[in-house]
């Protein structure tokens, strides 16, 4: 009896130092997470993005190089997959602890900017920590809320059709700049009717690409406070697109559900797909076949209502170090050798000095290149369409309720009641 | 810690009659018992308590994370109702765990039957079917699940061989919640256990006395076998409904995170993470989850209640 209870004690012990050593480790990391300057004046900064392996090896390199330059300034970085990273920073920054600088994308920009979590770039640009000059035309814009400037762009990206080549090429069908949705339409019947691939993979639940459809008939798909379109629009719309895909020229949504988190186009389902058009780089790598872009189709034979999107760099107004984020977003935009490591990552470098440094020397990078100097050349693109507080949730339920349409699973008019309902909630949440 | 402190110590169970030295060790022990649960006890206050507290305050606020909660009454509550996708939530979990528990409980009485009369090789076959219990909670499996469940998948091809052609299950809404059930059943082991162990209880000389009686397999079954374990069994259905209501990561992970399609698989959790974690709505959320814990302490009560119709422990059976 008396030896184990001995053996039980100095286990219980043993137990609690651990669980003490635990504290006091919490304890630690809580005090050293609040100011980020050590004795030495060397500052830490937090920089997180989305993305996979690939961007976060180039990412780290181009962290390397800042750090060399300045010595002062450390960079933590931190990274997860797209949804995964906004649901991690709505969290951190809902306590007060967002990291100090971080990948932005427009359909963000005003949720947080509402939300307070956003720094105001203004103030460093004046102060010449930050440089706004030297970028392609008009792509600052998209950072720009209420005269503020809450982004910086890394790289731009403008919506487009990428599209299976060989699959375009058996069929013999050749897209061409200025082709009308009846052409896109006859088209992917054609495709389907020779291949037996369906031509596209559900364009209709594609938020972007309705704004697109939106904005060659006058309208958008959001005003400054709200939707711009109504429901006699998106029923029409879906309508047509449920229609479609009983026909078979649209994926059916149950491969769709199943190719996740693939697309569908990459695992040889459909023959294209509308997003943006520096994703050929992700479906080249993904998929067997040959990917290449395609015009938007229009409704007059000119307009595709394109404008230019980006990804961008933000920074925390919660951040003490407002200088060091400053330098470190300037350097990463700026900078030649981080264009030349980055590439077309995240869409055609922003700024003149990287995307003059960068010269893609493969097909794919090299064509979306051309694709954006014809798109620019051709005079298409507009301004960008406003993206209210509540838009990221709007564009996954246009997406959601847009497939289960597909589906069959839910009337057309139930859908577009439900859509409604959800894009009211958001802009008010 | 000053919880501990002022704490009052819990020696009733001290004999009343020990010297007062005795008494004041007990209370020694009692501090020290504590101070050794205090990291538990910290863990479950700051973890646990702290936060339900908080979420039954959020459960009548209009709250998303940002803004100071503004009360709103039951207007979560109610909102619910009209919700389609909250009632739609609410359908499917009903579905899942209607059809679920009963077949998985089914499966692991039949399974823990057949090993009770077994001599040989028991240990064997026990820690074979209840293996799928410790991994099939897992991530990694519930991925397996979607991949076997695809079109031209093992599943797939195994019934097409019979002539089904259903296709693969995960992206069909009338079938993918099926193979969330099939992925639970499939973890009998555990109430197969706790079942086996009931059967050992039982004792021979009932049986005997049956068999002289001239009763067959069936009736001892039905007269002796499931009136001696239906402690057991209340035991295994009561724990295995109140886990069912909980499902989340297999739904999670076989609709690959978005409960689909058509929100086939938006089991009750999965549309509160949503609202929570992705739309922000966290007072919605916070009703949501105090919905269920209501629902499933009704769920209970009734089992409970009805437990006096079927259940015979020990002492009313002999």
């Amino acid at each position: 009896m008396g030896t184990s209870r001995n053996v039980e004690r100095r286990t219980i012990l043993k137990a609690a130092g651990a669980g003490a050593a635990v504290f006091g480790l919490g304890a630690t990391a809580g005090c050293g997470g609040n100011s980020g300057t050590s004795a030495d004046g060397t500052v830490t900064i937090r920089y997180s993005w989305w993305g996979a392996d690939e961007r976060a090896k180039k990412i780290n390199q181009t962290i390397q190089l800042f750090e060399k330059k300045y010595p002062k300034i450390k960079v933590k970085t931190d990274f997860q997959d797209y949804v995964s990273f906004w649901e991690k920073f709505q969290t951190q920054a809902s306590g007060g602890n967002p990291p100090d600088v971080f990948q932005n994308a427009v359909t963000f920009l005003r949720k947080y900017d509402k939300r307070g979590v956003l720094l105001d770039l203004k103030s460093q640009i004046d102060a010449g920590n930050l440089r706004l000059d030297n970028f392609r035309a008009g792509v600052t814009k998209v950072g720009e809320v209420d005269g503020k400037q809450l982004g910086v762009p890394v790289g731009s990206n403008t919506m487009a059709l990428v599209v299976d080549k060989k699959v375009f090429q058996k069929a013999g069908v050749e897209p061409h700049p200025g082709w009308t949705w009846d052409d896109y339409f006859k088209a992917l019947k054609t495709i389907h009717d020779k291949t037996k691939v369906p031509g596209d993979t559900g364009y209709f639940s594609i938020m972007y690409l309705y704004d697109l459809y939106l904005r060659q008939n006058g309208k958008a798909f959001y005003t400054k406070d709200g939707l711009g379109f109504d429901k006699a629009d998106l029923t029409e719309w879906w309508q047509d697109g449920y229609n479609r895909t009983k026909a078979g020229i649209i994926t059916d949504p149950k491969i769709v559900a199943q190719d996740r988190p693939k697309s569908s186009l990459s695992a040889g389902h459909g023959a294209s797909e509308f997003t943006w058009d520096n994703f050929t780089v992700r479906y080249t790598a993904e998929g067997d076949s040959e990917y290449g872009l395609a015009p938007i189709p229009t409704m007059d034979g000119k307009h595709t209502g394109q404008y230019l999107a980006s990804l961008m760099l933000s920074a925390s107004s919660r951040t003490q170090h407002p200088k060091e984020v400053a330098q470190f977003i300037d350097f990463m935009v700026h900078d030649p050798e981080v264009g030349k490591i980055m590439g077309y990552d995240r869409g055609i470098l922003a700024a003149t000095e990287q995307y003059d440094a960068f010269k893609p020397t493969d097909p794919v990078n090299k064509e979306i290149a051309q694709y954006e100097a014809d798109t620019a050349k051709a005079g298409v693109l507009g301004t960008i369409t406003p993206h209210p507080s509540g838009a990221d949730t709007i564009e996954a339920s246009f997406l959601r309720i847009g497939g289960d349409l597909g589906l069959g699973k839910v009337k057309t008019s139930d859908a577009v009641k439900q859509f409604f309902d959800e894009a009211q909630a958001a802009f008010q949440a | 810690m000053t919880l501990v402190k002022d704490s009052p110590p819990a020696t009733r169970r001290a004999r009343s009659a020990a010297p007062a030295a005795d008494k004041r060790r007990g209370r020694r022990e009692n501090l020290a018992g504590y101070l050794f649960m205090s990291p538990w006890i910290a863990g479950f206050l700051l973890l646990t308590a702290g936060p339900m507290v908080a979420s039954l305050y959020f459960a009548f606020t209009d709250y998303n994370l940002f803004n100071t909660p503004k009360w709103v009454g039951l207007d979560n509550f109610t909102k619910m109702f009209d919700d389609p996708r909250w009632q739609k939530s609410v359908a499917v979990t009903a579905k899942y765990v209607v059809i679920g528990t009963p077949l998985k409980l089914l499966l692991a009485l039949g399974v823990a039957l057949l090993l009770a009369q077994s001599r040989r090789g028991q240990a064997f076959y026990r820690a074979a079917f209840y293996a799928p219990s410790l991994i099939g909670a897992s991530v990694s499996v519930a991925f397996v699940w979607r991949s076997i469940f695809s079109d031209n998948a093992i599943v797939d091809r195994a019934m097409s061989a019979v002539g089904i052609h259903a296709g693969g299950w995960v992206g069909n809404p009338d079938w993918i919640l099926y193979s969330l059930v099939a992925l639970t059943v499939w973890q009998f082991g555990a109430p197969m256990v706790i079942f086996l162990a009931g059967l050992k209880q039982v004792p021979r000389e009932l049986y005997e006395a049956a068999e002289l009686d001239g009763a067959g397999a069936f009736r001892k079954f039905w007269s002796i076998t499931l009136p001696m374990i239906s402690p057991v069994l209340f035991f295994n259905v009561l724990l295995e409904t109140i886990h069912s209501f909980q499902i989340f990561g297999s739904a999670y992970v076989v609709s690959n995170t978005y409960c689909g399609p058509a929100d086939a698989t938006l089991v009750y959790t999965c549309y509160l993470y949503q609202q929570g974690f992705k739309n922000a709505q966290m007072g919605f959320a916070s009703a949501m989850a105090w919905m269920l814990l209501l629902a499933v302490a009704l769920v209970t009560a009734v089992l409970f209640w009805s437990q006096k119709k079927w259940v015979h422990y020990e002492e009313d059976a002999r």
